[in-house]
This record gives C-alpha cells, sequence and structure tokens, in this order.
C-alpha cells in the first residue's frame, strides 16, 4: 500500500484532507484484494472523519474495523470514544476522552489539532449560542480550569460578574462582503436575455 | 363583577317592555339570561311536543332537583292534555314518585286514550280506504295528513313522517305543498333528521307562488337549525338573520323568537368578521327586533363590536349554563364560544405593535399563562401575526419582511424546480422505453 | 498451434485500429463455443494478454474463463483479476460487447458478496459504471449493484461519486427502482434527508402498473425520511400511478399510524406508536429511522415556539416539548443552534432563550453566489427539458401514437411540468 499521499498530508497538516485520501485509498487496497485491515492506520482514519466533523463516516468506519483489530489496539478504542462523545454531544465529554489516553507520536498532533480546532468550535458555539453562561460551563464547553476559561473569554472581550461567576458574551459584528463584481452585472445581463428569448 | 350583576336584569326589564307584541310582555318575558333559568317561562315560549322534549331535556341535564322536578312536572302536566301515552310512562318514570301521588302514571288515563286512539285509527282507516276507492284525491290527501297528524300526536314519528310524506302525490295546490313540507319539517326536526328539514325547506323554497311571510320566516328558521346541526355556523348565522319578524310565535311548536336571536347571534358573533358584523347584525333592523328580546346577547355583541372584549366576555359566561340547556345549542356552546374567543384575542391585538399580556390577561378574565398557550395556538395556526415575549409577557406584532421572504420563496422554487423537472424527465425516460413493471419480471 | 492459442494471436494483433477491433468482435463471437470448451485452459492463456490494450479479447476469455461454477478457493484470485481487469480496461473496446462486460461485473458483485468483503468490489464496479455508461445521464445496470455494495460495505461517501450525476435515461425499470431504493438508503445513511427524499419519491410516484417490493419498501421508508425532514407526509402527486395510490398504504400501516400520531405533536403518543409497531419496524429494518422520526420530534416542537415566541423559559421549553428538565432543554436548544436548525441565544442567568428570525439578509456575496449557481442550473434544465421535448415531438413512435391530428406535441401535454414553471 502507498501511503505517501497520506503521510504527506500529515506531515504538511492539511489535517482535512485526511479523511477522504484515507477513504479512497481502503477502496483501492480493497479493491486490488490486499488484506488491508491489519496494516490500516484506523485511528489516523478515524480522526480524519472527526477533524472535518463527519462523525457519521466515522460510526460507520468504526463498525467495519474488525473486533480483534479493536481489541488489540486500544488507541482505535481512545480515537472512537471522541467520536462517541461527539456523536452524543457530549460537549465536555470529548475533551475528556482526548485527555484521557497517551497517545501515540504518530497520532499525537493529529489529535492535538483536532483538540484545538474543537476548542476553537466551542468557543465560537458558546459565541454564537450564548448572551450569558456561567464560568462553570465555559470551563467544561472549553475543557479547561475554570480560571483559564475565565482568561480565555475576557481575551474576547466577554465580562465575567464575580458574585454570580456568570460571564456576558460579547457578540462579534458580522462582516460579510457585499461588494458586487463587474461579471455579475454581466451575468444579470444574460438572465434578462434568457428570460427574454 | 358584582355591580354589573344588577346592569343586566334592570335592561331586561327595560328592554323588553320595548319588545315586539307588547301587548304580550309577560309571555315574552326574556328567558336567555344570567339568571337561574326560569323553568315556567321557558316553556310557555314554546307548544306541543317541543315543549315537552325541551322540558326533559332540561330535566335530563340541569343537574339540580329542584328545577328538574319542576321541568318534570310541567312536562307531566304538558302530557296529560295530548295523547302521547308512552311519553307519559317515560316521564313518570323520571320523575319517581317524587312529585306525590298526582304524578303517578295515570292508566286509567292511558286505557281510555289509547282505547280512544284505536278507535279513532280504525275511523281514519276506513274513511282513506273509502277515499281511495273513489279516488277522491283531496280527501286522500286529507286521509293521510290525519293519519300524520294522528301519529304525530301520539308521538309515532316514523308513520307520521310517511303519512305526510305521502300526500305530496295528492297536492293539487300550492299551499298543500306548503302545508306537507311544513308538516316533514315539523317531524323531521322533532327527530332530528336534518338532511330531511334541508330537503323539504328546498322543495318549499321552490314553490312558484310567493310565500306569505311567516312561512318563509318558518323556513329560515328551519334552514338555520339544520346549518346549525351540521355545525356550519356562518350559514346558519345568515338564515336566522334573515329570519323576518313576522314569525312572533306562529312558530312555537318549534323555535322562539329567542332563540333566533341568541342562535344568531352567536353564530354570527364566531363567524363574521367586522364589516360583517356591523352590515348583517348591528345594522340589521329587521334583527334588531329580535334582539331586543335577548338583551343580554345584544349587549354582548356590542361589546365585541366596541372592544369590550371583558364585558363581552362576562355575559356569554353567565349565559353559558342557560344555553347549555337549550335542545339545540348545546352541543356547539363549546365550539361557538372557543371561536367568539379566539376572535376577540384576534381583534384585540390586532391594532398593537406591542401588547401587555397582564392587561390582555384580565381583559380575557385569564391568567398570562393560560393567555399565552391561546396565543401560542393562533399564533401556530397563523391566525396571529406575532410573537411573545414570555420573559417580559409582551406580545409584538410581526411584520413579515417582504424582501427576504421573496428570496426565501425564490430559491425554495429553484430547488422544487430543480427536483421536480429531474424526476419528471426520469418518468418520461420510463414511458419513453415503455417499460412499465408489466414488462419487468417479478422482483 | 491449436485454434485456442490462434484466437490469442489474432486478439494480439487485432487489437489496435477500430476497423480491427470491429473484425475481431466479429471473429470473438464466432469463437465462443471454442471458449467455452476449452474454459480450464483460459485464466493461463489470459497471461499472453493485456488487459488495457487487449480488452475486447481479454473480456470474452475472462468471462467464458469464469462463466462455470467458482469454487471458495478460486473466489479470490478471480475477484482480483475481474477488479485488475475493470481498472485498466479501455472503455471504447468493452462497450462493443456490453453484455459481457455486465456479465463479469456481476460476477464480481457476485463473488465479493459471497465472500462477504463488499468494500472490495467498490472501486472497480465504480469504474466500471463510469466506463459503460455512453453518458453521466445514463442510468447502467451496474449502478443498483454498486450502490448495493456501499450499502453493505457501510461506505456510503463512496456512493456520492456515482449519484451526484443527474440521471435521465433508464432502460430498465427495475434498475431504476434498485438505483432509487439504494439511492435514498444511501442518503439516508449520509443523513442528507432531502436528497433520500428525492430518491425515494421517484420510487413512489414511478409509473408502474403492478406494485412492487421495492415500491412498498421505498414507501415506508418515504413516509419516515418526510416526516424527519418535514414532519408530515404529501399527498401523492397526480401523477403517481393509480396502483401505487390505491395500494401503498395498506401495505404500510404501522407507518401511517406514525403518521397520524406525529401529527398529535405529542412525544408520548409518538413513542406508544412506536413500541405497538416495534416488531413490525424491527422486520423493515426501520428502527434505526424510526427513532430518527421520534427525536425530530422535539426539535420540530422546539423549533414551532420559535415561531411563536421571542423569549420563553428553559423550564417552559422544557414542559412544553415534553423533556425532563430545564438543562435538558438548553441542550436541546444548544444542539439545534450548533446545527443551524434554529436562530436563539441562551441566557443562563436568567434562564431564558430568546429566538431570532433567519439573519439571513440575501445580501452577501455568499448568497449572490447561491442564488446565481441556482438561476445557472435552473437555466441549464430548461434547455435539456426544452431538447427532450423537441427529440420526442420528431420520434417517429411518438408521433404515430398520438395521431396526426395533432399538429406538435405540445410541451404542457407532456407532463406535469408545473405551469408556473414554464
Amino acid at each position: 500500500m502507498d501511503f505517501s499521499l497520506l503521510s504527506e498530508a500529515l506531515s504538511s497538516k492539511s489535517y482535512e484532507k485526511v479523511s477522504e485520501i484515507c477513504d479512497e485509498l481502503m477502496l483501492q487496497a480493497a479493491a486490488q484484494g490486499i488484506n488491508f485491515q491489519d496494516e490500516w492506520p484506523h485511528a489516523i482514519h478515524l480522526l480524519g472523519h472527526l477533524y472535518i466533523n463527519d462523525v457519521n463516516s466515522a460510526r460507520f468506519l468504526w463498525k467495519s474495523i474488525p473486533l480483534l483489530i479493536k481489541e488489540n489496539q486500544p488507541e482505535i478504542v481512545a480515537v472512537w470514544k471522541i467520536g462517541q462523545r461527539l456523536w452524543t454531544r457530549d460537549y465536555a465529554g470529548v475533551h475528556e476522552a482526548v485527555r484521557g489516553f497517551n497517545w501515540s507520536s504518530d497520532v499525537l498532533n493529529f489529535v492535538v489539532a483536532f483538540s484545538e480546532k474543537y476548542t476553537k468550535k466551542m468557543f465560537d458555539l458558546l459565541l454564537s449560542a450564548y448572551s450569558t453562561i456561567s464560568v462553570a460551563d465555559t470551563a467544561l464547553f472549553l475543557g479547561m480550569s475554570e480560571e483559564d476559561a475565565t482568561n480565555y473569554a475576557l481575551q474576547y472581550g466577554w465580562t465575567v460578574d464575580p458574585a454570580s461567576k456568570m460571564l456576558t458574551v460579547k457578540k462579534l459584528p458580522v462582516v460579510r462582503e457585499q461588494k458586487l463584481e463587474p461579471s455579475k452585472l454581466q451575468r444579470l445581463t444574460e438572465y434578462v436575455f434568457h428570460l427574454e428569448h | 363583577m358584582e355591580a354589573e350583576e344588577d346592569g343586566p336584569t334592570s335592561m331586561v326589564d327595560a328592554m323588553s317592555a320595548n319588545g315586539l307584541n307588547s301587548g304580550e310582555e309577560s309571555r315574552l318575558k326574556p328567558i336567555i339570561s344570567s339568571e337561574q333559568m326560569d323553568v315556567e317561562a321557558y316553556a310557555s315560549l314554546y307548544s306541543g311536543r317541543t315543549k315537552i322534549m325541551r322540558l326533559i331535556f332540561i330535566a335530563d341535564r340541569c343537574g339540580n332537583q329542584t328545577m328538574q322536578l319542576e321541568a318534570l312536572r310541567m312536562a307531566y302536566d304538558e302530557i296529560k292534555k295530548g295523547e302521547n301515552t308512552q311519553l307519559c310512562r317515560e316521564v313518570v318514570q323520571k320523575i319517581g314518585g317524587r312529585l306525590g301521588p298526582a304524578y303517578e302514571m295515570d292508566n286509567d288515563w292511558a286505557n281510555i286514550v289509547d282505547r280512544r286512539a284505536e278507535l279513532r285509527k280504525e275511523k281514519l282507516d276506513n274513511e282513506l280506504n273509502g277515499y281511495r276507492t273513489n279516488l277522491i284525491k283531496e280527501s286522500i290527501r286529507m286521509g293521510h295528513n290525519d293519519f300524520g297528524d294522528f301519529y304525530y300526536a301520539h308521538g309515532a314519528l316514523g308513520d307520521a313522517f310517511k303519512n305526510y310524506i305521502r300526500t305530496r302525490d295528492y297536492c293539487t295546490t300550492a299551499k298543500h305543498i306548503i302545508q306537507m313540507c311544513l308538516n316533514v319539517i315539523l317531524v323531521s326536526i322533532e327527530m332530528g333528521q336534518f338532511v330531511h328539514v334541508a330537503n323539504y325547506v328546498n322543495k318549499a323554497d321552490q314553490n312558484p307562488d310567493a310565500l306569505d311571510p311567516t312561512t318563509v320566516a318558518k323556513l329560515k328558521c328551519a334552514a338555520g337549525l339544520t346549518h346549525l346541526e351540521g355545525k356550519k355556523y356562518k350559514l346558519a348565522a345568515r338564515k336566522f338573520l334573515e329570519t323576518g319578524i313576522e314569525l312572533g310565535n306562529n312558530y312555537s311548536e318549534v323555535i322562539a323568537p329567542q332563540d333566533v336571536a341568541t342562535y344568531g347571534g352567536l353564530c354570527a358573533l364566531a363567524c363574521f368578521d367586522r364589516t360583517e358584523l356591523k352590515n348583517k347584525v348591528i345594522d340589521n333592523v329587521n334583527f334588531r327586533n329580535f334582539l331586543e328580546l335577548v338583551p343580554e346577547v345584544r349587549e354582548l355583541i356590542h361589546d365585541f363590536y366596541s372592544s369590550r372584549y371583558a364585558s363581552c366576555l362576562e355575559y356569554l359566561e353567565n349565559l353559558k349554563a342557560n344555553l347549555l340547556l337549550d335542545i339545540h345549542l348545546y352541543d356547539h356552546v363549546e365550539t361557538l364560544y372557543s371561536q367568539i374567543r379566539h376572535k376577540a384575542i384576534i381583534q384585540y391585538t390586532h391594532p398593537f405593535i406591542s401588547v401587555d399580556l397582564h392587561t390582555m390577561a384580565s381583559a380575557f378574565k385569564t391568567d398570562v399563562i393560560g393567555l399565552e398557550k391561546e396565543l401560542e395556538a393562533l399564533i401556530t395556526d397563523n391566525q396571529i401575526q406575532a410573537r411573545i415575549d414570555s420573559h417580559n409577557k409582551i406580545l409584538y406584532a410581526r411584520h413579515a419582511d417582504q424582501r427576504n421572504a421573496t428570496f426565501q420563496r425564490v430559491l425554495q422554487t429553484g430547488v422544487e424546480f430543480d427536483r421536480d423537472v429531474r424526476s419528471m424527465l426520469l418518468r418520461a425516460s420510463l414511458v419513453k422505453h415503455e417499460y412499465s413493471l408489466r414488462a419487468a419480471r417479478k422482483i | 498451434m491449436d485454434s485456442v492459442d490462434a484466437l490469442i494471436a489474432q486478439i494480439q494483433g487485432l487489437s489496435s485500429s477500430p476497423e480491427d477491433i470491429n473484425a475481431l468482435h466479429t471473429h470473438l463471437n464466432q469463437s465462443e463455443e471454442l471458449l467455452l470448451s476449452n474454459v480450464n485452459r483460459l485464466a493461463n492463456s489470459l497471461e499472453q494478454l493485456d488487459p488495457s490494450k487487449h480488452s475486447l479479447g481479454y473480456l470474452y476469455l475472462l468471462e467464458a474463463s469464469t462463466s462455470g461454477p467458482i469454487s471458495r478457493e478460486q473466489s479470490g484470485e478471480i475477484v482480483r483479476c475481474i477488479a485488475r481487469f475493470i481498472m485498466t480496461c479501455e472503455a471504447e473496446q468493452i462497450r462493443l460487447a456490453p453484455e459481457k462486460f455486465l456479465s463479469v461485473c456481476k460476477r464480481l458483485k457476485d463473488q465479493v458478496m459471497l465472500l462477504q468483503v463488499p468494500i472490495q468490489g467498490i472501486a472497480p464496479l465504480r469504474g466500471a459504471v463510469h466506463k459503460l455508461q455512453s453518458s453521466p445521464e445514463h442510468l447502467t445496470p451496474l449502478h443498483p449493484d454498486f450502490l448495493l455494495l456501499c450499502i453493505m460495505a457501510k461506505c456510503y461517501k463512496a456512493g456520492r461519486s456515482v449519484l451526484s450525476d443527474d440521471i435521465i435515461e433508464v432502460d430498465q425499470p427495475k434498475d431504476f427502482f434498485l438505483y432509487c431504493y439504494y439511492g435514498g438508503m444511501i442518503h439516508v445513511g449520509l443523513k442528507n434527508f432531502r436528497k433520500a427524499l428525492e430518491y425515494l419519491h421517484n420510487v413512489v410516484t414511478a409509473p408502474m402498473t403492478s406494485l412492487n417490493a421495492i415500491a412498498i419498501e421505498a414507501y415506508k421508508k418515504y413516509i419516515l425520511v418526510s416526516l424527519i425532514y418535514s414532519g408530515q407526509v404529501p399527498a401523492f402527486p397526480k401523477y403517481t400511478s393509480s396502483v401505487a395510490q390505491r395500494n401503498l398504504k395498506c401495505y404500510s400501516q404501522p407507518y401511517i399510524d406514525l403518521v397520524s400520531s406525529y401529527a398529535t405533536g405529542k412525544i408520548s403518543e409518538l413513542e406508544t406508536c412506536f413500541e405497538a409497531n416495534m416488531e413490525k419496524y424491527k422486520s423493515d429494518n426501520n428502527v434505526g429511522l424510526v427513532k430518527q422520526v421520534l427525536s425530530s420530534l422535539s426539535k420540530r416542537n422546539i423549533q414551532r415556539l420559535t415561531q411563536t415566541y421571542l423569549t420563553l423559559s428553559l423550564q417552559d421549553i422544557a414542559n412544553l416539548v415534553q423533556l425532563g428538565n430545564s438543562k435538558q432543554a438548553e441542550m436541546h436548544v444548544l444542539e439545534m443552534i450548533q446545527d443551524g436548525e434554529i436562530f436563539a441565544t441562551i441566557n443562563q442567568k436568567d434562564g431564558m432563550v430568546s429566538f431570532h428570525e433567519d439573519p439571513e439578509q440575501y445580501k452577501s456575496c455568499e448568497m449572490i453566489e447561491r442564488i446565481d449557481s441556482s438561476i445557472q442550473r435552473v437555466m441549464a434544465l430548461t434547455k435539456t427539458l426544452h431538447a427532450i421535448d423537441e427529440r420526442i415531438s420528431c420520434d417517429p413512435a411518438y408521433l404515430a401514437k398520438m395521431g396526426r391530428e395533432r399538429p406538435r406535441f405540445d410541451l404542457d401535454d407532456f407532463d406535469s411540468v408545473p405551469q408556473k414553471f414554464l
């Protein structure tokens, strides 16, 4: 099996490509009748799905991994644990699952990248979904200590009420590109032409 | 509330003095009022079978022993004037000896009546046979008609119906036809067969000769009852509203003019929009005469129109117990009431940008939680365009953004077009190849 | 030199120019008996051929050599051999003998199913579909096989590469029914319910003169997916065959029951229905979907609240939607915000939720891009529609059927193109 594409993606930290590369590699390997399961980087493959938030595919992949392999490679189980928490929307549990395993060097960087991305995503979620939220919940969502979480939030202009231990969210103004390119006008002309003929 | 209690009653007395047929004002004392029903006054509005049936209905449902016995006593007295011994037995059973020996089953009376009925029936039979042999059309009609009357009086409604129908083939004048129709309608109403009522109202309406106003009014009432029964409240309202004042007490074997006011008024409130309410009810000179008979209904309509909902709802609430004792209306009270309430809520919110729910709740005699539920249902049903700020208990009107809605619809239409055209092309392809499943083997 | 060797030589010699290949095709057709009588030798002979150059000849030999019963030991090698051939063969050549190609591909599919390694057939069949197709609009008999393997191997994403083509040409109704049914299942697997609905809808509304099992199963799934996607099941459109309209519901009572209990909006009622019909759903393999129907009801109820309320306490939400407590309500709301199903902000301090209108202003470049691509697509479709209309109106068979009194085929009569679109 030729894993060069995969290693390239991993070393260049293009993690978002991993899932697609692995999917295709797996189909090719299978087509050649290679018994790929034993040496397949299941953990990386699973993480690849999780990284692009495709928990669904991760779930199906997990189901297709032979039992023996799962038993022999605790790291795969550990990755799936993250997936499971994502699947059940156990927001805080994801961080626990990330911290709960001593990742091998191959996987470690990827897990760290996933974790960073996830934390960022959680913060964005809190930003959009809450107007006020307790420090304790913020810490759970971000997978940090209450102190770290508070500081993290303060960085983004949130304010904290020490008495009630409540954070007030500061919404960011939404900036959207609203400029129109000339080509669009050209298009518009074409549409009108189309409608008239 | 206490203060208002007195209002209506005093008004009632004043109004009835101005009511129609003022010579009979004692008879026309308003019955539908917020006070406990005066059964005697109520019964005096009706005659014939309906009077008895209404009394029995009240007795069955009032849940108040005094009233029940009073109603049964009157029913008994009324029955004894007639010839329906079977009905007498039923009422006696209901009384169950609670009214003393005077209201036991009078078997002597029953025997006499039944024997007399036997003879009468024989006589009618002979007469009718005689007419039949001689082929005298008018007499045959009369014969059947007499039979109809006879059976009706004895409570054999089905036979009465048949005989009235049989007169149809022997009717020679428009007047006969009208008589036949009215008879059939009467029996059908008593039987609860409103399909027949509708048919024969139509038949009577098709009569080429101009009908006298009283008959027209009777037919309107019959049609109104039919629509009411069929839950077509708007149509019912129209019919009652069109009922001419000539009705008077001429249809007491079916309906009292007070009923016309109540049925018509409530149905109209439940179904009409503001303009209709104004034009067809409030400004309706003819109907005003009816409303005068039931001032509470008149007042609540005016309250509704002038957005005095609390007062309107209070009138309704007070009327409710008595309306539930009405043989025709009872089944529709809840529906009509909830429709009226909904309309009131919708009208109330209509002119506002924001409404304080506390104020509104007190206007509708409910609490904020209950009101929220009602509003929620109406908003979900798209009857009110607003949203509830449950935190601050304020209702805000919602103004749809036309521009955004248009964009949304455009995109939606595009998606649908895409989907529909592709699926159509696929079907076309299947048809084109004429491979319907007939050709394909079983799967 | 015996005749098989001679044939090999001919294949090697006649595989370059189109004329040569045509001649070879004729010759191969005449040699079928020869091939069948030498089945055992063919495996060795194949080694003398290059599947990418001698595709047609290789195909004939491969087809013949695998036509007999295949033992378990041979199976693995044969699968590999067919897979290699499909991946490397030249499309032009194999399209001359589509039946042979189909037969080889079917054999591959049967073998991987037998060996319980469906994933092994996915890449080859994907290649086979593309090689056999005359255009991406053309449905081949391999489409359903490919999709089936994707489903069996749980490689739903792999199915997308084939499903993304817009099929509008169908030869065999059975292929079509299966293709749409499996396509629907794949999109269900991907949780792409809008697309799934489209595929299942096509099965349910397809022209048919007698009811088939695929349509019945598709209808059951169609009901479930409709509930998940929109909370209700649309009535049959008028072009649905009368067979389907009359009979489908009788076969799907447990599902119809689900629709009516869903309509009450009460979770408890829906759960009762679910439990009452559990066995049926189980035997139909639809339990997973039914469970998704169940959880969609809470969401739909919350969505309805957003239409009604500007603010609402979490506790009220929990009560109105029948959730255990306000924390659960918060998690539900959060989940829906995350998935873009509602627009709201949670105020933990007061235990309140504020619901917002869709913030989309239809002003951004991104949105314009979306509208633009939608217009482009609709225009392209319109063009296709007109082209097909023209083709049909010139089709002699069609004209004969319609009779000569009709001067020209009118698009409106063709099918139910909704008037608003034309």
